[in-house]
């Protein structure tokens, strides 16, 4: 009894494990606002102190004409209003972030106010949870349209990142195209936060620049790239310079080399492998798991779910189709059993069978009440006889047999 | 948590006092007055100009002050709680393997330093057994929204599954490469058939729901009178039964508030009970003979001894769910969403898998038992579906390949311990005083 009280006690702290990353999105974004922000208000700084400073001393040594004078507070003021703009856009930007994080900390919050696993808060909160992770994994796959109308049926539009996934989609499927611009964009909008990655992307993407330039065999593009290299392949490499040996390396060679690296080097799966570079950079920097947290989930729970009678070539007595009383395991179920079918099953220390167990002269082994449910609503077995619900035949009540499993 | 939410509602009242932009306005304010002031006074003396911009230099470098002090402010804020939120328990979810890699770790391999990759999660799709069967994830996910009757967004995601898998062929048609066998078979995809199983049950829940209409639920429970009869379920029954003393209340809004002490609809219960229960008797009589006997109790069934099968206020969700169990039985799929049950599962399972991680990484163990896992995990009573057999010699659980056998006594064990026991001759059973032979096992499934 004891276990079973402690089975299905809610420890709310490590139970949002699997949730880190829906506070984590949104605060990572109100990060980078705010550091636009801050570099709006730096930029303008910057401008504005020294170019008021010179308008003031040209107008003492009356080098300038009022108009000219007249212009350049124009010119101040109009870039004063435009970091003024520039700030409420991003004011209204972080407000909504806030208030989604506002109601994301409730949602978890509401998480420990539920003391026990088998409450019907708990249900009703999975299942909001299991929402969440679909739309998740249907944004991370691609499937943007699901995800936003599963988002607005279920009301969760706040509990998911849709816009994140919708832009970081429009990136890959660019990079898809063979196309850097965008890609390169984004990097150049969180150039801060890129220094500190492990994975260099915008090096590899320049080089991927470069090697599209060298493809055709153009001698023009061939200078071209080289210039290319020099703007920004050299700057932009800091770790081992193998990398631009290879680049100048692939001057001489041309696509249908098949000396490697060249040959990989020019091979089209590198745009393939770049998109890759930048989801995982992207989720990065988010603090984003690499994985749908779905198959985290759904991994672990397959696993802890999953008994050796779940791919056994023998029909279980117990929670089979067949039987009624009991519900058909979500794991012998057809959606799931083949994707556990390579899982691990879970660790048992004890035996659970149902209370009263008997055994029929076939072998299987039933809970004496259950059978007796059973035999009973069954119209076709007489008094004093029972039915395998599994296989169907009909036994005398005396052939059965206590059995004793420790 | 509670920490997070407390810095939280400190940042939120930062940002909303936050005077950011009411500055910024001030120094435009300053600038178009000193605009103002130099354009109506260069005319007459234009050294006004410089001194009017001398005396500005001070304010404005102040007001960018402001603005800079404002910042700074809610940068403390948002540290605080970037804090807060770090002291979440926070483990390296992309460091995390799925069970079955976790089985096969072995102590040669190096795993990072976890201080180091801390914030980092890494790319662990190597290990991701799930990440390859892809099409079996969507076909599960499909197969979840049917259920959960959300056919819109269901056909939304498989035409969109579907226009993905015809951009990938063309893509493979295109690059010349064969590439791997098509990743998303469409028979992977739930069929048509099985779409209407579950448009036909969601029709049939939300008419017994919503509009307590139990005639759809009972024409399906005749049509598959057989297959249910097989299974010894009594839905039709219980149905049946639900219909009569709905019929009794009468409809609630016709009856007014108290509708059990006006038996006005008596009558429409007594006949349809006289034109559907005669087919309950034989399996039935007993319950039959309950309800017949609580028409004598008319007027005043409450205080009767049946007020219970009256008076049930849950009946119709109980009804539902028993019909949405039986439904999906006889389609071969469990009641609840498995999709469900085992993320939930997966959720609870998680902290318990995690802190085995990191104690073998630290101790670098090794795991030996390939199919198992190597920790119990605590799942509530409900996660339970099949019966477990652990033998009690071994302590190992039984599988196809070490069934449980049953020795004459009735005590059972696994075949190896058998044969370890018994070494080919007659043995004492480990619990009781009898002896037994080997060949007198029986092999018994759980």
């Amino acid at each position: 009894m004891a276990a079973e009280l402690t089975s299905i006690k809610l420890n709310a702290e490590s139970h949002l494990i699997l949730d880190q990353p829906l506070l984590r999105v949104p605060h990572e974004l109100a990060r980078r606002n705010f550091k636009s922000v801050q570099r709006a208000v730096e930029r303008e700084k910057e401008y504005v102190i020294p170019a008021l400073k010179d308008a003031a001393n040209a107008a003492l040594s009356n080098t300038q004409t009022p108009d000219q004078t007249l212009a350049a507070l124009d010119a101040m003021i109009a870039r004063m209003q435009g970091l003024k703009r520039k700030m409420q856009i991003l004011q209204e930007e972080e407000q909504k972030i806030q208030t989604q994080s506002k109601k994301r900390i409730q949602h978890l919050e509401a998480l420990h106010q539920i003391p026990s696993l088998a409450d019907v808060k708990y249900d009703q909160w999975s299942r909001v949870r299991l929402d969440r992770l679909l739309v998740d994994h249907m944004l991370r796959s691609g499937y943007s349209e699901s995800a936003k109308q599963l988002a607005k049926e279920r009301e969760i539009e706040d509990l998911v990142d849709v816009d994140v996934f919708t832009q970081c989609q429009r990136i890959v499927q660019s990079l898809h195209r063979g196309d850097t611009k965008e890609a390169l964009q984004w990097c150049s909008e969180n150039k801060a936060a890129l220094k500190k990655s492990q994975h260099n992307l915008e090096f590899e993407l320049r080089l991927q620049q470069f090697v599209e330039l060298v493809r055709p065999q153009d001698p023009l593009k061939k200078i071209e790239a080289i210039s290319h290299a020099r703007k920004y392949l050299v700057p932009n490499h800091d770790h081992d310079s193998k990398e631009l040996q290879r680049a100048a390396g692939m001057l001489v060679f041309n696509e249908s080399t098949r000396v490697e690296p060249y040959k990989t080097l020019f091979s089209p799966d590198r745009w393939k492998a770049l998109a890759d570079l930048f989801i995982r950079t992207h989720h990065e920097l988010l603090s984003l798991p690499s994985q749908p947290l779905l198959h985290i989930a759904l991994s672990a729970g397959l696993s802890a779910l999953k008994t050796p009678l779940c791919h056994s070539a023998f029909t279980s007595s117990s929670s089979n189709s067949q039987s009624t009383t009991t519900s058909v395991c979500p794991i012998c179920s057809t959606e799931l059993n083949e994707l556990a079918r390579k899982m691990p099953y879970a660790h048992h220390s004890k035996s659970y069978v149902e209370n009263d167990p008997i055994v029929l002269p076939n072998g299987r082994i039933y809970g004496k009440a259950r059978l007796s449910t059973i035999s009973k609503n069954t119209g076709s077995v007489e008094p004093g006889k029972v039915k395998d619900p599994t296989t169907g035949d009909v036994y005398d009540e005396s052939e059965t047999k206590k059995v004793y499993i420790m | 948590m509670d920490l997070v939410q407390k810095e939280h509602d400190r940042l939120l009242k930062k940002l909303r006092s936050s005077q950011g932009i009411n500055s910024v306005q001030a120094t435009i304010d300053l600038l178009q007055s000193a605009r103002d002031a130099i354009a109506a006074a260069f005319r007459k003396d234009p050294n006004q100009a410089a001194v009017t911009l001398a005396k500005l230099q001070n304010p404005i470098k102040t007001s960018f002050n402001a603005i800079n002090d404002g910042l700074k402010e809610t940068h403390g804020s948002l540290n605080k709680y970037t804090k807060s939120l770090d002291k979440v328990p926070r483990l390296a979810l992309g460091l995390f393997q799925d069970p079955h890699t976790l089985c096969q770790m072995d102590a040669n391999v190096r795993y990072p330093d976890l201080k180091l990759f801390k914030d980092r999660p890494l790319p662990s799709t190597e290990h991701d057994v799930l990440s390859q069967q892809e099409s079996l994830i969507n076909r599960a996910i499909a197969m979840h929204l049917l259920r959960e009757g959300q056919f819109s967004v269901a056909a939304s995601f498989l035409s969109e599954i579907s226009e993905k898998k015809a951009l990938m062929t063309s893509n493979e048609r295109s690059s010349a490469s064969p590439g791997s066998p098509s990743l998303l078979d469409l028979d992977e995809v739930p069929s048509a058939e099985i779409r209407k199983e579950f448009a036909s049950m969601y029709y049939i829940l939300s008419q017994l729901k919503e509009r307590r209409n139990l005639l759809p639920a009972i024409e399906w429970a005749r049509e598959n009178r057989e297959a249910l009869e097989a299974r010894g379920s009594n839905l039709e029954f219980e149905l049946c039964r639900l219909q009569f003393v709905w019929l009794y209340h009468g409809e609630p809004d016709t009856a007014g508030a108290i509708p059990s002490l006006i038996p006005g609809n008596w009558r429409a219960a007594m006949a349809y009970a006289k034109q559907e229960f005669h087919a309950f008797v034989p399996r039935y009589l007993r319950e039959v003979q309950q309800l017949m006997g609580a028409m004598a109790f008319c007027p005043n069934l409450p205080g009767s001894p049946y007020a219970a099968i009256f008076n049930n206020t849950s009946a119709w969700e109980d009804v539902a769910q028993f019909f949405t169990r039986e439904f999906c039985s006889l389609l071969g799929l469990s009641a609840d969403s498995p999709l469900y049950i085992a993320a939930t599962a997966g959720a609870i399972a998680l902290p318990t898998l995690l802190k085995l991680q990191t104690i073998m990484k630290a101790k670098r163990t090794e795991w030996t038992s390939e199919n198992e896992l190597p920790v119990e995990i605590p799942l509530p009573p409900s996660y339970l579906f099949h019966s477990i057999f652990v033998c009690p010699v071994s302590k190992e659980q039984a599988t196809d390949e070490n069934p449980p056998m049953m020795m004459p006594c009735g005590h059972v064990i696994a075949e190896e311990s058998l044969k370890r026991l018994s070494k080919g001759s007659r043995f004492k059973c480990p619990y009781c005083p009898n002896e037994s032979h080997m060949k007198d096992a029986r092999k018994v499934f759980l």
